[in-house]
């Protein structure tokens, strides 16, 4: 009788024991802190807004996909546009730059066709001190400021020193205001 | 109805017909008769001879010795037949019983050796007449000619006796007006057929009989004939039994049912429904009750008298079975329902002796068991009896095992139903327990754990989590709930199971946490109110129920000045069942504003359950894991099999610390937490007289309690906030009382020296000194103190600089509390207010030069407008200050309701109708008026003004931040959005959680669109672009 209450008890306690190494052992899903910070990321954003650039995650849900908005800064030939971006954020952000691309079509010596954009801190120069806000306000100053000794686009960087006027209208042209999906 | 049972009836009599005729095929003697089915039997019985003579040459033409033997064989036959052949009854009429005795009269006296000889004849044929080569089993003539008789002649009789039964009234008697006269007329029926069945079946047995005689005398001649009488004997009562059985018209069923219904019901302690209405419901029988007595014996009696004439067939067992089954439904169900306390304290000595395994059974449960073993197994036991008399070597017919099955079943019963009771169960805890051990003791299996937890779940949404109960309701029951289900499950996995959505819920209610922090903080005061709301509640209670027994205990509908709905500390109204199954928790505001007039409603059950040792011992991570690794412990059961991963063995309730459990983090906790704590420090006024010295004793002893309980939840540092809240006000107790005597000593001085300001000096001013960091909600109002006042605050300032040097006050002039003296023309109103209504009808206080011409003087008169530009106050702290005036009896509105200007009243008596004067002075002149107001400003510091200050900032600043998520949302996520998704969204992107419901942020939203800044486009939401 007594016997056999306490196998009893052992097999249960190591079970129990078991159960108990299951809950530490939980693996931290990948993209957690990830997603942590990019969520201090949007608080801060929303506190401390800078002007002519908003951010926000994606209307799916995920907090690793988010759409930007640049507004075109004055002096430039893009003043009075604005541009749509998307962010997607690798899950070890923010050990890794966002992949960045212009979602509105944009004439830009340092963007392509397709939206991809030439800057270093979005490559090599990227660090864990870098993030949304200052990525967007760098790419809002890359409007004004554009690199021609690496474009992309390398009609617009010969336009650009030259014929100022031709590069407006280029601008103009290719710029269309993209509805939402 | 009527079709279908006859067409039923037609198609039965085709079958019995057909299963009569095909085996006449090889018969000789009917085999001519088969065309003249409609013939009656006389007609066809002449004829059988002559046509079997006037056949035979043609089947045998060349044998005479076998013709001459088949002529005998037939004589033979015809006296044999003629012998027991049944009387032709022609009239059909209830003069059968008599018919069928005369007959048998003649028959006895006839039987006469001719019959035996010629039986003799039949029976040995083969030897006898060898020539005769169509022969027949009489025994199987007879059968036919019952069969035959009992289909034509006694069938429609039985359905006579049904019909004429049938001929008035409802056929299941739902018409309770006349259930006596159903009963009767049942009882009739069965009555009625039983005797014509009687009277039927000793004919047949009578023919039987003879031929069995006959073998009988046969028996030295062939002895193989006359051994298997007594079986003949029995397979023809048994087919003759199974013909009645089967051919029973359902309406005679139906009153054999009734009849079973209303005596067993009896027997079994089910009231009569006729004459339910003014006694309680069912309970167990007493076995010396004569009723129960008759109606045992009554029962048992029609059993038998069923059995003999061949109804206790299937039908009947099956009926029986479906009656009983019905019973013990109703019992449980009748008896039980809403019993949760013994009510018949009887003993029950019976019960003992079963119940060696449940000692600790609950008295409905042995009750129960009682029930089941000495009177319902009993029934079916004697009425199964009765039915199996034939074979008494048998099995018995209700075994032991059955009787544990049986009380198995009703166990059952009895856990569905307390199932269903068990939120009523919840909310009537503590005096529902008995009623939860009944729950602990049936519920053994997962399936049944698994339909407590869903039905639970369900009632909950349905009664409790809904708009309609307050928070504190919420949280009440909930408390109760924890309660209940510990003590029904110490193991706690039901609870955890149920209270997933109420906690869900609970996170939605913003006044959760707030609720639970008061309640924990509620002083004894309000406990003993407590304490005695619920006496008198439990007193109402008892009362009701004794008023309401019988009346409306169970099934009433519940009406609205029902006590049971009004009690707001304990509601513990139960469901009335049938009519109105779900009672959302509701509660007359009279009442509840009569309890409650000194006293707001709070958790105080929190409080009460702070000062049971029990709850003090919070159970420590180690502790639980020590304890699951104690192998001595000899009652260790595993872990419910329903638990979850991960589940670990709670040691005590914990009531409190499940609710902080379940109201989210701990950090919103604390948070919300150190807002109450401050509120309640901050209006704590007990040192608001000069004899500071008196009531420096620390008074915050719940408070240092709670915050111990929630130190060892959540740890020391979290809470150092309000440790040091705590300190500072007791801190600023000292130094106050320093200051405070060094003024007086200064004043002392002054007045010696010849100066005298007594007007100024003569005011009690006390401070509270605050850590800045360590405070919530301490954001700074502005608005100009009088200059009386900021005198003082000047003179304290500098008496604290000149005791702690090198630290600054700054004051937060709308956390203080003032006592106010108003002398008015015909009175004096002394009031306690805050400090921003003193400052308030402080500026209504005529100037000073002016104060004795008072003759002529119109009362002062004050707008918000003038007030915003003497005060430089928030225009709602004045409105909110102007209507606290305004309901103090001392300003009085002028120009109409949408007018925002106040005069003083200087009499009670309003000379001037409101509204009839805008803006004018009064007119009257010729009162002599003496307005002296005198404010004494007493401590700055105490509660903050309700709905005021902090709270309205931060609910601003929280507004703005939203918006800028809702902009940054439609500005990137996606151009529009419906409601449901942006709340989605924010709620998941917002870190410290999104404190809106669905509810406020449309509120909110539109406001939006009302101030042109979003749009509604197919119930999407958008952005308006600029």
């Amino acid at each position: 009788m007594s016997f056999a209450e306490s196998s009893q008890n052992t097999t249960s306690g190591s079970l129990q024991a078991n159960n108990k190494l299951g809950g530490t052992r939980k693996p931290v899903e990948p993209g957690q802190n990830a997603v942590k910070r990019l969520q201090t990321e949007l608080m801060q954003l929303m506190t401390s807004p800078a002007p002519g650039v908003s951010a926000f995650p994606s209307a799916d849900g995920n907090l690793l996909s988010w759409r930007a908005t640049i507004e075109g800064p004055a002096d430039t030939p893009y003043a009075g546009l604005t541009f749509k971006l998307s962010f997607e954020f690798p899950s070890n952000y923010p050990y890794a730059p966002p992949t960045v691309l212009f979602r509105t079509p944009i004439y830009h010596p340092n963007v392509d066709f397709s939206g991809r954009i030439c800057l270093d801190i979005l490559k090599d120069k990227w660090t864990a001190a870098y993030n949304t806000q200052t990525v967007l306000l760098s790419l809002q100053s890359l409007l004004g400021e554009p690199n021609n000794s690496s474009p992309l686009n390398g009609e617009a960087a010969e336009l650009w020193d030259k014929d100022p006027a031709l590069f407006k209208t280029k601008v103009m042209d290719r710029h269309k205001d993209i509805e939402d999906d | 109805m009527p079709a279908t049972v006859a067409s039923q009836w037609q198609d039965r009599q085709r079958r019995v017909f057909q299963s009569v005729f095909p085996i006449d095929v090889n018969h000789p003697a009917t085999h001519p008769v088969r065309d003249s089915l409609s013939g009656t039997r006389g007609r066809r019985k002449e004829h059988i001879p002559l046509q079997s003579v006037a056949t035979q040459p043609l089947l045998h033409p060349g044998a005479a010795v076998a013709a001459g033997d088949q002529a005998a064989y037939d004589r033979a036959w015809r006296i044999v037949t003629a012998h027991i052949t049944l009387p032709p009854s022609a009239t059909g009429d209830n003069s059968f019983g008599s018919l069928a005795a005369d007959s048998q009269q003649n028959l006895q006296s006839s039987a006469s050796a001719e019959f035996y000889e010629a039986f003799e004849v039949l029976v040995n044929a083969n030897a006898l007449l060898p020539g005769a080569a169509r022969n027949d089993d009489v025994l199987s003539w007879h059968g036919r000619q019952v069969r035959a008789h009992y289909t034509q002649r006694v069938m429609p009789l039985l359905a006579a006796c049904v019909d004429d039964g049938d001929g008035d009234g409802g056929d299941e008697g739902h018409d309770r007006r006349k259930d006596n006269h159903h009963d009767e007329r049942h009882m009739a029926i069965v009555m009625n057929s039983i005797r014509t069945l009687e009277a039927a079946l000793r004919l047949y047995f009578y023919g039987l009989n003879q031929l069995l005689s006959g073998f009988a005398r046969l028996a030295h001649v062939s002895p193989e004939a006359a051994k298997d009488a007594e079986s003949l004997n029995d397979r023809f009562r048994r087919d003759l039994h199974a013909l009645v059985s089967n051919s029973a018209p359902a309406g005679l069923m139906r009153s054999v049912k009734a009849v079973l219904v209303r005596l067993a019901g009896t027997i079994l302690g089910i009231p009569d429904p006729g004459m339910r209405g003014g006694r309680d419901g069912p309970n167990i029988p007493n076995p010396e009750d004569l009723k129960v007595q008759a109606a045992r014996e009554r029962l048992l009696q029609l059993t038998q008298q069923l059995h003999n004439v061949g109804l206790t067939g299937e039908r009947f067992q099956t009926l029986f079975a479906e009656v009983m089954d019905a019973i013990m439904s109703e019992f449980v169900t009748g008896a039980f329902a809403g019993v949760w306390s013994p009510t018949d304290p009887r003993p029950l000595s019976a019960a003992m002796s079963l119940s060696a395994s449940l000692s600790a059974a609950s008295p409905c449960i042995t009750r129960l068991s009682d029930w089941v073993e000495n009177h319902f197994a009993r029934l079916a036991y004697e009425v199964l009896t009765c039915i199996s008399t034939n074979n008494p070597q048998g099995p018995l017919p209700v075994s032991l095992a059955d009787v544990k099955m049986y009380q198995s079943l009703a166990l059952g019963r009895l856990a569905a139903l307390r199932i269903q009771e068990l939120f009523d169960i919840a909310l009537a805890w503590p005096d529902s327990r008995p009623a939860l051990d009944d729950l602990r003791a049936t519920i053994t299996t997962p399936a049944r754990r698994k339909q407590l937890t869903d039905g639970f779940s369900k009632a909950l949404q349905k009664r409790l989590l809904h708009p309609g109960c307050s928070t504190l309701e919420i949280l009440r029951t909930y408390i109760s709930i924890i309660r209940t289900l510990h003590a029904l499950d110490p193991t706690r996995v039901l609870l955890s199971s149920v209270e997933r959505g109420l906690q869900m819920y609970l996170c939605q209610r913003e006044d959760a946490i707030r609720v639970v922090v008061a309640g924990l903080l509620a002083n004894p005061e309000e406990m003993q109110a407590q304490k005695e709301v619920r006496e008198s509640s439990k007193r109402q209670r008892e009362k009701a129920y004794q008023d309401g027994a019988g009346r409306s205990r169970r099934r009433g509908k519940v009406a609205d000045d029902d006590p049971f709905l009004t009690t707001p500390s304990k509601p513990s109204f139960r469901t009335p069942r049938g009519t109105t199954p779900e009672t959302p928790l509701a509660r007359n505001p009279n009442n509840a504003a009569s309890e409650h007039s000194k006293h707001p409603p709070k958790l105080v059950e929190l409080a009460l359950l702070l000062h049971e040792p029990s709850q003090n011992r919070a159970a420590s991570p180690s502790e639980d894991a020590i304890a699951d690794l104690d192998w001595d412990d000899m009652n260790w059961v595993p872990d419910p099999i329903d638990a979850g991963d991960g589940y670990r063995r709670p040691r005590s309730v914990d009531v409190i610390g499940t609710i902080i459990a379940a109201l989210g983090s701990g950090d919103t906790f604390i948070k919300e937490f150190s807002i109450v704590m401050a509120d309640r420090l901050l209006s704590d006024n007990s040192d608001n007289n000069s004899g500071g010295r008196d009531s420096a004793a620390p008074r915050f002893d719940q408070e240092l309690r709670v915050l111990a309980l929630l130190k060892r939840r959540f740890g020391e540092a979290s809470l150092q906030a309000c440790d040091v809240m705590i300190r500072d006000v007791q801190d600023s107790r000292r130094v106050d009382g320093i200051i405070c005597r060094e003024r007086a000593r200064e004043r002392e001085r002054g007045r010696n020296l010849g100066r005298g300001g007594a007007g100024e000096d003569d005011m009690d001013y006390h401070a509270r000194i605050l850590s800045r960091l360590f405070w919530p909600g301490l954001d700074r109002e502005h608005f100009l103190l009088p200059p009386e006042v900021e005198q003082q605050q000047k003179r304290y300032e500098a008496g604290y600089e000149s005791l702690k040097s090198r630290r600054k006050l700054t004051w937060l002039n709308q956390l203080g509390r003032a006592r106010v003296e108003l002398e008015l023309r015909d009175r004096t109103v002394v009031v306690d207010c805050s400090t921003v209504e003193a400052t308030v009808i402080h500026a209504f206080q005529r100037p000073e030069g002016n104060g004795d011409d008072d003759a002529a003087a119109p009362p002062v008169q004050k707008s918000v407008d003038d007030l915003y530009m003497q005060l430089q106050m928030d225009e709602d702290l004045i409105a909110a200050a102007l209507h606290f005036w305004a309901g103090q009896g001392v300003l009085r509105r002028v120009g109409g309701p949408g007018s925002n200007t106040y005069v003083v009243a200087e009499s009670l008596v309003d000379e001037t109708a409101p509204g009839s004067t805008t803006g004018a002075a009064p007119s009257d002149s010729d009162q002599p008026m003496d307005e002296e107001q005198q404010a004494a400003q007493e401590g700055d510091s105490a509660a903050p003004v309700a709905g005021g200050g902090s709270m309205s900032a931060k609910e601003l600043e929280r507004r703005e931040i939203y918006w800028r998520y809702v902009q940054g949302m439609l500005t990137n996520a996606s151009a529009s959005m419906p409601l449901a998704q942006m709340a989605m969204m924010m709620r998941m992107l917002i870190a410290d959680g999104f404190a809106w419901s669905n509810e406020e942020l449309q509120d909110f939203l539109a406001e939006k669109v009302a101030a042109g800044e979003m749009e509604v486009v197919g119930g999407k939401y958008r952005l308006v672009k600029k």
